[in-house]
């Protein structure tokens, strides 16, 4: 500890440098450290996925939908236990920032699949009353300000669901996360009734057009009958114009979150080149410290410090800015990261992940990079000192 | 007995394939409590010799005894530690640690110590009392003059109370005046304080206020000057 003050003020000789290297470090720590808590959501959504529910959409794309005769030929099936057609209905609530994502669901056999979706009983009951009610989670009405019985109009993006204009709806109930399940229960999201949106569309666009069922959410009776009773669906509609594809619960969060492309591996991957960044940044930087230093250091040496003690103290100064710099982007990213639903078209993405925050988990991994890379890139300038010789660093003045 | 026995040392630098004899069989003693200067012109090998006997560097050959000590056969680690505990080292250019303090820098050795705190602060300003700059304790060196800071750098050198101080060229970068002081204050170091001092210098005045005046030429002692010997 009583090396700490001559480490702190070698710092503090070229403040300028120092300060910089540690707001670039800071701005790569705040990017991984975002970068890791995008990845972690979508690991926690797939993980807290119930076994026993699976989805079937169709097998080309899930932006086609099926038909709505499917759900009969589904529930006849043995093993299954409940279907509700679920269609992603993309409305816009006022602006393209102010999304969430919302789903018109058939409410009287979804919700019992989703114990996780707490409703008080009467505003579940007036809900299901309600040809245009609405269900919104907690964050949802936190952050809009919505009270059971006010409205508000929304408009799809997606062409289809436009046919009639926006449509209205009235908020019936607030549903919450267990308690104990907030981290991986998403309350940022809404419902409504799929009749509603099926009535809305029918006809509109010619004769006999009808929302179809964007996928169906099947409930079975034994989850260790799952992968039997997925292709045993799928097998079903072999032979007929429109495939399916039935997938554990998990699996289609994670197919649904690969719609933006290989997302972990571009995340995994910026974040790679950002920790290369740090390794290069504070190597520079450590490098330029010790060579103009050359003539200080041989002086320690002669004064009897020994070369593992002059080559801990490099060590410390970049001990030390990695460590303020992982500290400031992880206080960053814990300040960013939960308002980057909010940006536009981030909404889209994120606003599918439960609760996004950095987990002390993430937060920690995080700073423990920024120090071990930090250090790490500071290794070689230290060990340069270590084995330089004091003649000749005394007779480069 | 000699505070300083150098025997047959021979130093040799290798350039490539060829080899640069600096030393080449030297000799000196340097009884305890004397002042020596080395005199010779540049390539001479004065600051080598001084170089091996402060134990910052090696000889090719030959043995170097420092008090009790044959500095010659210790390891790196101990060196250093010897050279903290032995040896207090003057610079021509001062070289004090531009971001320390005066008194912050005159402490530095005894950071290897395990004096408390304020043990080494009381210590550092005593060293700083000797050299008569304990009222510019908080000073930085950009705020000092040469002389100051020279003086500042034998407060460092001697603030481990070593028993042989090496001094390279002390007054090389100084005016007179300051160079005047630097050598009176280097001569109280030798007559007060017993210190023996090996001083290298190209400067008559300054060589004349050593007891011995070695000479070297082309890496070995050519002559010697004795102009008064050690009082005890």
């Amino acid at each position: 500890m009583k090396f700490l003050p001559y480490v702190l003020k070698h710092l503090r000789r070229s403040w300028v440098r120092t300060l910089s290297t540690i707001v670039g470090m800071a701005l790569c720590i705040f990017l991984i450290c975002v970068l890791q808590t995008v990845l972690d959501a979508i690991r926690k959504t797939t993980e807290a996925a119930d076994p026993s529910r699976v989805v079937t959409r169709h097998a080309v794309s899930l932006t086609f939908n099926m038909p709505l005769a499917y759900k009969p030929r589904i529930q006849g099936l043995a093993g299954v236990k409940r279907v509700a057609v679920s269609n992603w209905f993309g409305g816009v609530y006022r602006d393209m920032k102010d999304f969430f994502p919302n789903f018109a669901v058939e409410s009287e056999d979804y919700f019992p699949m989703y114990p996780e979706y707490v409703v008080p009983p009467a505003d579940y009951a007036a809900y299901l009353a309600d040809m245009q009610g609405a269900l919104v989670g907690r964050d949802v009405a936190t952050k809009y300000g919505f009270k059971v019985g006010d409205s508000f109009q929304m408009e799809s993006f997606i062409p289809p669901y436009r046919v009639s204009g926006p449509l209205k709806f009235n908020v019936r109930g607030i549903y919450d996360a267990p308690p104990g399940r907030k981290s991986s229960v998403n309350v940022g999201m809404m419902f409504f009734h799929y009749k509603y949106l099926y009535e809305s569309v029918r006809g509109r666009r010619g004769v006999g057009s009808y929302a179809g069922a964007g996928t169906f959410s099947i409930q079975v009776s034994d989850p260790a009958r799952a992968n039997a009773v997925m292709k045993a669906i799928d097998t079903n509609f072999e032979n007929s114009d429109v495939q399916t594809k039935t997938e554990t619960e998990g699996a289609f969060l994670a197919g649904f979150i690969a719609l933006t492309g290989n997302l972990v591996g571009l995340l995994n991957g910026v974040g790679l080149a950002v920790g290369f960044t740090i390794l290069l940044v504070t190597a520079n930087t450590m490098s330029m410290a010790v060579r103009e230093r050359r003539t200080e250091i041989a002086v320690l040496k002669t004064l009897g410090f020994p070369s593992a003690l002059v080559m801990g103290l490099i060590l410390g100064e970049a001990f030390a800015i990695a460590t303020a710099s992982g500290v400031i982007g992880v206080v960053m990213a814990r300040l960013a990261v939960g308002n980057l639903a909010n940006l536009p078209f981030m909404g889209l993405l994120l606003g599918n992940f439960p609760a996004l925050e950095v987990s002390p988990t993430v937060g920690l991994l995080t700073l423990s990079l920024a120090v071990v890379l930090g250090t790490g890139a500071g290794f070689v300038p230290a060990l340069g000192a270590y084995r330089s010789r004091i003649t000749e660093a005394l007779r480069s003045i | 007995m000699a505070s300083v026995d150098v025997r047959q040392v021979r130093k040799v630098y290798k350039r490539d394939a060829e080899e640069i004899v600096v030393l080449n069989g030297i000799d000196l003693q340097v009884p305890d409590g004397e002042f020596v200067a080395l005199m010779g012109p540049s390539g001479s090998g004065k600051t080598t010799l001084l170089n091996l006997v402060a134990g910052i560097d090696r000889a090719t050959s030959g043995s170097i005894t420092v008090g009790q000590t044959n500095v010659t056969s210790l390891s790196e680690g101990e060196l250093a530690r010897w050279r903290s505990r032995n040896v207090g080292f003057i610079f021509q250019f001062y070289n004090l640690i531009p971001v320390l303090s005066a008194v912050e820098n005159v402490e530095l050795p005894l950071l290897l110590t395990s004096l408390s705190r304020s043990q080494r602060r009381e210590r550092a300003l005593t060293a700083l009392k000797v050299v008569g700059l304990a009222d510019r304790a908080k000073h930085y060196p950009r705020q000092l003059s040469g002389g100051q800071e020279q003086r500042v750098a034998i407060a460092r050198a001697i603030v481990t109370d070593p028993s042989v101080i090496v001094a390279d060229e002390p007054t090389g970068d100084l005016d007179a005046k300051s160079a005047e002081d630097i050598l009176n204050l280097l001569d109280l170091l030798n007559r007060e304080f017993k210190k023996t001092i090996v001083m290298v210098t190209h400067d008559p005045r300054a060589a004349g206020r050593a007891h011995v005046e070695r000479h070297l030429e082309k890496g070995q002692l050519a002559s010697s000057i004795v102009r008064r010997e050690v009082t005890a």
